[in-house]
């Protein structure tokens, strides 16, 4: 229980970082907490169902983490073409 | 014999007097015409002075209208160039001037040389030597300093002399080829066919929509999934033609960005985004080069931008 716990507000502290976030380098290092706390989770409750908060939670976190990459100046391709 | 030594005597004596006299005016004589030279030299010397300060002014003022001539002078070319637009196969090691190029430029004006270096570093950092002129360029180039005329100006100068080509593409953009000579071993020539005027302007006629824009790269996925500018593709990694493609995509990209305004360009960036994830997950989304990939065959769909394919034939 204290474990769950744990993994929410970790989830929630995302969440606020994001809301923080001005940097596409600062936003790649948050979807990599994203993804590490989204895999601890499916581990955590292994082949259980996944409680319905925290599967709000990760929706509603990787909604924010999208539009936040969306509200950060684009991508320069130029590096790209090189 | 007293008599006669009394007379020899007087004689003696006045003989004396005499040549006393005569030297005593021959003193005088000399002292006057040393007096004369000296009042002569006194004279001469203002005149002389004078003259010279009127020289000095007279030059001082040819100079100046030499300046003011220079400055209306037309500037002539330097060189008789053919601009190739090129890309670097690999950026070299080391940045390099080449000598006839060297020879070239160390005739320009200051600002104009120190121009030139500067477009050339960035010329060789983005690995083509052609662009858009405008403030991110100048800003790019480290002349913020130059105030945007000067700028302008200096450009302007260094196309009179030849060693840059301004080209107007729309009313508010302006692209450059700078010279550097074409070495085949290092760089790729980078030409390509325009396309068709009419395909242009169904891109500029066409309403930046969302529903238009998220619709559309689904349609159009499959048939592009291979032509993404960047994407190894098998035995294509080397072909100039593709390369050539990637920098016409580039190019096109940067042009659609500049039509649609930067507004809409970000909201069309925000569709690409939601696109993105909805379509191929999260983990394209966190994946920078995977990401690029993917905007980049994005914007091929909203822009109208012909594919490899489709390309390939107009150049053909």
């Amino acid at each position: 229980m204290l474990d769950s716990r744990i993994l929410l507000k970790s989830l929630n502290d995302l969440e606020v970082r994001i809301m923080l976030c001005k940097s596409a380098f600062e936003w790649e290092l948050l979807a990599k907490k994203y993804v590490d706390v989204e895999s601890n989770i499916k581990d955590f409750f292994k082949k259980k169902k996944i409680p319905e908060n925290f599967a709000t939670a990760l929706d509603t976190l990787r909604a924010s983490l999208v539009q936040k990459k969306g509200e950060l100046p684009p991508v320069d391709l130029s590096d790209f073409f090189k | 014999m007293g008599l006669i030594k009394a007379v020899a005597d007087a004689v003696m004596e006045k003989a004396k007097h005499e040549v006393k006299d005569y030297l005593i005016k021959f003193m005088e004589e000399e002292k006057e015409k040393e007096k004369k030279t000296e009042e002569i030299k006194k004279e001469e010397i203002p005149a002389a002075v004078l003259k010279e300060s009127v020289k000095a002014e007279e030059l001082k003022e040819e100079d100046d209208e030499d300046e003011d001539e220079d400055e209306d002078e037309e500037i002539l070319p330097l060189i008789e160039s053919e601009f190739t637009k090129f890309t670097y196969k690999v950026k070299p090691k080391d940045f390099t001037i080449p000598g006839e190029l060297a020879d070239i430029i160390k005739m320009l004006p200051v600002e104009e040389f120190a121009c030139f270096v500067k477009l050339m570093i960035f010329v060789f950092e983005q690995k083509k030597n052609f662009g858009y002129i405008g403030n991110t360029l100048r800003r790019k180039i480290g002349l913020e300093s130059f105030e945007n005329e000067k700028f302008d100006k200096t450009v302007e100068n260094l196309e009179k002399y030849g060693v840059l080509k301004v080209e107007q593409v729309s009313d508010n953009q302006k692209t450059f080829i700078l010279y550097v000579p074409f070495d085949e071993e290092t760089m790729v020539k980078a030409e390509y066919q325009k396309p068709e005027k009419t395909q242009q302007k169904k891109v500029e006629k066409k309403p930046v929509k969302k529903g238009d824009e998220e619709e559309k790269p689904v349609e159009k996925q499959n048939d592009q999934q291979d032509d993404i500018p960047g994407k190894a593709v098998f035995g294509m990694e080397n072909d100039d033609l593709y390369k050539s493609y990637r920098t016409f995509v580039s190019l096109e990209i940067d042009k659609a960005k500049m039509r649609v305004g930067r507004s809409n360009f970000d909201k069309i960036y925000m569709e690409a985004v939601k696109y993105i994830d909805k379509k191929y997950g999260f983990k394209v989304l966190s994946d920078s080069e995977k990401f690029k990939e993917y905007l980049t065959n994005y914007y091929i769909s909203a822009f109208d931008i012909p594919t490899f394919e489709t390309w390939k034939k107009t150049k053909v």
